[in-house]
């Protein structure tokens, strides 16, 4: 696993190339927003630690220029301000996580490994049902042509429903898979979660057969 | 002096009209005493041209009247009113100087009438009009006197004088009244600066109209430099303050670091100390930071409306990504506009620190409603988890308070998000939602856009 780090501060870049070493990456660092946006363009990493306050060019325009170059491995955010406003432009920008300093490193490792894990568990395909395509490496989706951010249980959704090949599931079955145990009331949340990625995709994308539960539409892309 | 500028104007104004009426009075009693003199003159000199009209002389050179004047005032005994022709060799008189005469003098002329003052009968100062006349050939002269009583004309006089003197006090009184309205428009310009400093001092972004008189504006335009000085001197103090929290950070991570390492290094209680007060300096620097929010807020410029939708949704795209999300759908009703006085990163701040809170405690479900009534607009958020009971609900709310003390984050949560509602004059409320969990209501009142 090879594992990007971009910090400028040297106490903190160091401890981090410790830390990320210690849980078995293979580590480099780059100390600021150019060199960083050469070693994110030429190599391929599995992850990548990036700071947002970096000389030369700052984190987030690192961050739009690898998504920019279709550079998708997965990216958490470091930064020193802890306001939502970045935390969303960094989400917008194609981050996939974020941490505010000062931070646990305990929890720091943590993340990168479930981002690596998300990303690496999965065999790299695709699965097409209609208009819908998913990419189950890089957890994204495509509708009719466009992009659609997804959410992580929106995707799993989307994937279960991929793989049941026209059979409509129902909200118990799908509680069940999404949640491991269905409990009482889940069908309110199901509900809410169809209504959201119809919203995303369109409502034609998902199709209720009443008494039996969701399919995808199957109309050809 | 007064320190009133009202009463001062008001003073000064009195003082010269009442100076003005007053010469007016002068001048136009001298005037009217002229006029009627002039006047009474005229008309005994009509009576004279009269007499000299039917006068002849007898053979003895007594003077002798064909018709003598019909003037019913001639014939009163002591009216006032007298006539009188005279020569060396005797005199006719009208019946009013009854056995009185007229004082003869010298002085009359002969060619023209002439007017003066005089004391005549009973000690009466009389207006005299007087000519030498020669009615015939023999060369006889004959004083023509007719006189009037100076006592009427004063009467008349003084009873002009008392009726002008009633008319020019009202019309002071009236000339007051309109300076009083003079001076209360004059200064009303200066009750609008005082309206508006007013709302400058509730909000510092606020500055005086420029839509003053042109003698008042140059205050105006000072007062708004002092204003933006003011301003920008405050701006500059908290965006230092952001700096440094900011700046304090990284060196806190690197501390963190060093601890960490002299831990594994077995320097076991110099860490703990290292860690405690890495965790005060960290925990002072973020209370800064939310403060230092709070007040840019309470003095940013608002917008009549913000796009919630647009926060909504960039704040659950963020919290969808966290672990306490994985489970979660977030169930949004939101309209694009909604007519709260916040600025958007704001309103992304307020619902960043609602839903995380939410996201935290929900067990599969976070709803996220706004509407707007003809009142207030409401953004409700509501999750399907435990809930908190009203003991925790005023903890919750109080700086520092946090539900569960085992959350991560720093301790600010809902705290925070009361405090921005707040700033922004909203208010926010917790209840138990219909989820079953807490449901956190925040209100703010719609202004009529103008």
């Amino acid at each position: 696993m090879r594992a990007l780090i971009v910090e400028d501060e040297p106490t903190v870049a160091t401890d981090l190339r410790l830390a990320l070493d210690g849980a078995g990456f293979v580590v480099d660092v780059a100390q600021d927003g150019e060199d960083a946006w050469f070693k994110g363009g030429v190599e391929d990493y599995d992850v990548a630690v990036l700071d947002l306050g970096l000389p030369r060019l700052d984190g987030l325009s690192v961050l739009k220029r690898w998504r920019g170059a279709e550079r998708m491995f997965p990216v958490l955010i470091l930064s020193a301000r802890s306001d939502w406003t970045e935390k969303v432009a960094g989400i917008e920008a194609g981050a996939d996580d974020y941490l505010s300093k000062p931070f646990e490193m305990g929890e720091l490792i943590a993340r990168v490994r479930a981002l690596v894990r998300r990303a690496a568990g999965r065999a790299s395909s695709t699965i097409t049902v209609g208009r819908l395509v998913l990419d189950t490496h890089r957890m994204s989706a495509m509708y009719a042509g466009r992009p659609i951010r997804l959410s992580q249980l929106e995707f799993r959704f989307l994937d279960y429903l991929a793989h049941q090949s026209k059979r409509a599931v129902s909200a118990g079955e799908l509680a069940e898979h999404l949640y491991g145990a269905a409990e009482p009331g889940d069908s309110n949340a199901i509900e809410a979660l169809v209504v959201r990625v119809r919203r995303k995709l369109g409502m034609e994308a998902i199709q209720t057969r009443r008494g039996f539960g969701y399919v995808l539409a199957d109309d050809g892309p | 002096m007064s320190k009133s500028l009202r009463v001062r104007l008001l003073a000064i104004a009195s003082a010269a009209v009442f100076v003005a009426l007053a010469a007016a009075w002068f001048a136009m009693m001298l005037l009217f005493e002229r006029h009627i003199e002039r006047r009474v003159a005229l008309e005994l000199e009509r009576e004279g041209r009269q007499l000299v009209a039917n006068l002849s002389l007898d053979e003895t050179g007594r003077p002798h009247l064909e018709r003598v004047p019909t003037d019913s005032r001639f014939d009163e005994p002591a009216s006032g009113v007298y006539w009188q022709v005279s020569t060396a060799r005797g005199d006719l008189r009208s019946r009013s100087l009854w056995d009185e005469a007229l004082r003869v003098t010298d002085g009359a002329s002969a060619r023209e009438w002439a007017m003066r003052i005089a004391t005549g009968p009973l000690e009466r100062e009389l207006l005299f009009v007087e000519r030498v006349v020669q009615p015939d050939p023999t060369g006889v002269r004959v004083l023509v006197q007719v006189a009037h009583e100076i006592a009427s004309l004063r009467t008349a006089r003084a009873e002009f004088g008392r009726e002008l003197a009633l008319f020019l006090s009202l019309l002071w009184l009236i000339l007051i009244a309109a300076a009083w309205v003079q001076v209360e428009l004059g200064l009303r310009p200066l009750v609008r600066v005082r309206e508006e400093l007013r709302s400058l001092q509730r909000s510092p972004r606020e500055r005086l109209s420029r839509e003053h008189p042109r003698e008042i504006d140059p205050l105006a335009r000072a007062i708004n430099e002092l204003a933006d000085a003011r301003e920008r001197d405050l701006d500059r103090a908290r965006r230092r303050a952001v700096d440094l929290a900011h700046a304090l950070k990284t060196p806190l991570a690197a501390l963190a670091a060093q601890s960490r390492r002299a831990r594994e290094q077995g320097a076991l209680e110099a860490s703990d100390g290292l860690d405690r007060a890495i965790a005060a300096a960290s925990a002072a620097v973020e209370s800064e930071l939310s403060r230092s929010r709070v007040a840019t807020i309470a003095g940013a410029p608002r917008s009549s409306s913000v796009n919630a939708r647009d926060a909504v949704e960039g704040v659950v795209a963020v919290i969808e990504r966290t672990e306490d999300a994985a489970c979660v759908v977030f169930e949004i009703d939101v309209p694009d506009l909604l007519p709260i006085p916040i600025a958007q990163e704001d309103l992304v701040e307020l619902m960043g620190a609602i839903l995380e809170n939410a996201a935290r405690y929900a067990r599969r479900l976070v709803r996220i409603r706004g509407d707007v009534s003809s009142h207030h607009a409401c953004l409700r958020v509501e999750d399907d988890g435990p809930g908190i009971d009203a003991d925790s609900t005023a903890r919750a709310l109080a700086r520092g308070g946090r539900i569960d003390e085992a959350g991560p984050g720093h301790g600010l949560g809902l705290a925070i998000a009361r405090d921005l509602a707040e700033a922004t004059g909203g208010t926010i409320t917790l209840d138990r939602s219909e989820l079953g969990g807490l449901l956190v209501n925040m209100k703010w009142a719609v202004t009529q856009a103008v």
